[in-house]
């Protein structure tokens, strides 16, 4: 148990590793030549393995303060720095077989990943047999359940030969000398690991005729398939088989080259109506600036110049481009029709804006014409007034009776004053006017 | 080791990590090693490359069929020990390699122009029978 613990804890040597993947040469330690491990930097920016700068440092006698880089000599004073991780993973990453691949472990992997697989996973690792006693090691795959050694050596059952009882299993299959097999051909029974040879050899052993590609069903065994092959006639066509055969396929070859080339072609035939549509499609497109060529001519234009553009996708192109072109003209009168439109209202607007100012003006003038005219009327309808007060008022005094003529002569005393005024006023008036 | 090796340095022996064997030729016109090559050994301790190896040339006589002499030169003794100080404890530096050695020796022949052993060549080889790495060497000249 505490040999096992011991040994899971053994430090893969990783200078010893096969490296796999090819590296960089700047990843290459320069004293030990390996991709880096543990790297350190020193002052100068060079960088070496921590382990293999101890040497080197261990080996000087002048002390570490005085230790130069190896690489320039410049002093270190002794200050050793880490490295960008960026370099670590560069190194780690590198791929190596599994130390134990002669053991018979195939797993290749990153450098930073192969003592975790040697500690858990690698099934080939040797490890030291349970039993204290004994000084072998076994793979760990073959290790028994019960932690027995199984370093015993039995007896082969059927060879005699002392085998350790971990291999006695491959033993019996494979290597075991007493293991035999019968002749498929003439039924002897030949050590198993030199069968091949036996074959090869064997007379009885069954051999199709060698024309059996040219049609010959005949399996012979060998001692008969000389003559056989003597009278046989597919042997004797052989030759002109041959030549046939070689001939088919150059032709199988030619046809297939033709083939492809044909494919090519026939892309490109495709492809020639559709660059002929465009080219149809812009030529209308051109007739279409001037619309006032007479449309009646075009069409026949159009077949004339171009004879080879299929007359109907020429026609309905024609025709649509006839129509684009009617609805821009369209489009351009509604637009013009509310120009005008627009401008129509403007007009009336400023015209009546023009008449309502103008209105307001005789408006006014009429005003003051009235007001003329009445201050004109004024003093007439005042003498009016006046002379016809005397009769009414006689005849409105005759009817209140007795209340009538003192209020008469009072009322004609006061307008009397007024009046006057309003002779002078009106004169001030006339010459103001 | 190494994947593509610069031009005049060849590798002759590696099979091991103890010794080395490598073939090295003077690049330019130097007439005094014109159409020569020089075979180098190299031996590695346990600690390489932390420590430096012993690096001398070896010769192979003339008489057979790949001639290997000893340059002559005033840092090189006559039985192969190479005085540079980039072999020496001192001035070695683990980040150097096999390679890189032999261009500096390349370059040591390279620039030089004196056709002579270094001073007391005869009495060194009769009387030395240290290793290279033991031996004391002044660095006294850096010209060359």
């Amino acid at each position: 148990m505490m040999d096992l613990d011991r040994e899971s804890e053994e430090l893969v040597d990783l200078r010893t590793l096969d490296y796999v993947s090819k590296y960089d040469e700047h990843l290459m330690c320069p004293i030990c030549h390996c991709p880096f491990i543990r790297p350190v930097r020193l002052q100068c920016d060079h960088v070496f393995c921590q382990k293999c700068l101890n040497s080197a440092i261990t080996s000087f006698d002048a002390g570490l303060q005085n230790f130069p880089c190896p690489s320039c000599r410049t002093s270190t004073n002794g200050i050793f720095m880490n490295v960008p991780r960026l370099l670590l993973n560069m190194c780690d990453d590198i791929r190596v077989k599994c130390p134990f691949s002669e053991e018979g472990c195939m797993e290749i992997l990153p450098r930073g990943h192969v003592q975790s697989h040697v500690d858990k996973y690698c099934e080939y690792r040797p490890i030291h047999c349970p039993e204290q006693a004994c000084d072998k090691k076994t793979r760990k795959k073959n290790m028994s359940p019960d932690r027995r050694c199984l370093h015993g050596l039995t007896r082969c059952g059927t060879c005699g030969e002392d085998v350790m009882e971990q291999d006695l299993e491959d033993h019996t299959r494979e290597l075991c000398l007493s293991l035999r097999t019968t002749c498929p051909g003439c039924a002897a029974t030949v050590f198993r690991n030199s069968l091949k040879e036996h074959i090869d050899t064997c007379p009885e052993a069954v051999h199709p005729c060698s024309a059996s590609k040219f049609g010959c069903a005949a399996k012979l065994k060998r001692v008969d398939l000389g003559f056989h092959e003597q009278n046989c006639p597919l042997i004797t066509m052989g030759p002109f088989f041959e030549a046939q055969n070689s001939r088919i396929d150059s032709l199988d070859m030619t046809i297939r080259h033709l083939r492809q080339r044909n494919e090519i072609l026939e892309e490109a035939v495709s492809k020639i109506p559709s660059t002929l549509v465009d080219a149809a499609q812009l030529l209308p497109e051109g007739r279409s600036v001037s619309p006032t060529r007479p449309h009646s001519r075009s069409p026949s234009q159009t077949r004339a110049s171009d004879p080879s553009v299929d007359r109907s996708s020429g026609m309905s192109s024609y025709l649509l481009s006839l129509h684009e072109a009617l609805r821009e003209e369209v489009a351009g009168l509604s637009l013009a029709l509310t120009d005008l439109d627009a401008r129509a209202s403007m007009a009336v607007m400023n015209e009546s804006l023009r008449i309502k100012e103008d209105m307001a003006h005789t408006n006014s003038a009429v005003n003051s014409i009235r007001m003329q005219i009445h201050w004109l009327m004024n003093p007439r309808l005042h003498q009016g007034q006046r002379a016809a007060s005397a009769g009414p008022g006689a005849t409105r005094g005759t009817s209140t009776l007795g209340l009538t003529s003192p209020n008469a002569g009072s009322s004609n005393a006061h307008p009397s004053g007024p009046g006057s005024r309003g002779l002078s006023d009106s004169g001030r008036e006339g010459t103001k006017l | 080791m190494q994947g593509h090796l610069p031009p005049g340095i060849s590798i002759v022996k590696s099979e091991n990590f103890e010794e080395w064997q490598m073939d090295i030729k003077v690049l330019d016109a130097n007439p005094l090693y014109q159409n020569e090559i020089y075979r180098l050994k190299f031996t590695f301790g346990s600690k390489y490359p932390i420590e430096p190896p012993e690096v001398q040339f070896i010769e192979i006589p003339r008489s057979s069929e790949t001639p290997r002499p000893i340059p002559i030169h005033p840092h090189i003794y006559s039985n192969g020990i190479i005085c540079l100080d980039l072999l020496s404890s001192a001035g070695w530096s683990p980040v150097q390699t096999v390679e890189s050695v032999c261009m500096s020796i390349q370059s040591m022949l390279t620039a030089n122009t004196r056709n002579e052993r270094p001073p007391g060549d005869s009495d060194f080889v009769s009387y030395n029978r240290r290793r290279p790495r033991d031996i004391n060497f002044f660095y006294d000249d850096d010209n060359v």
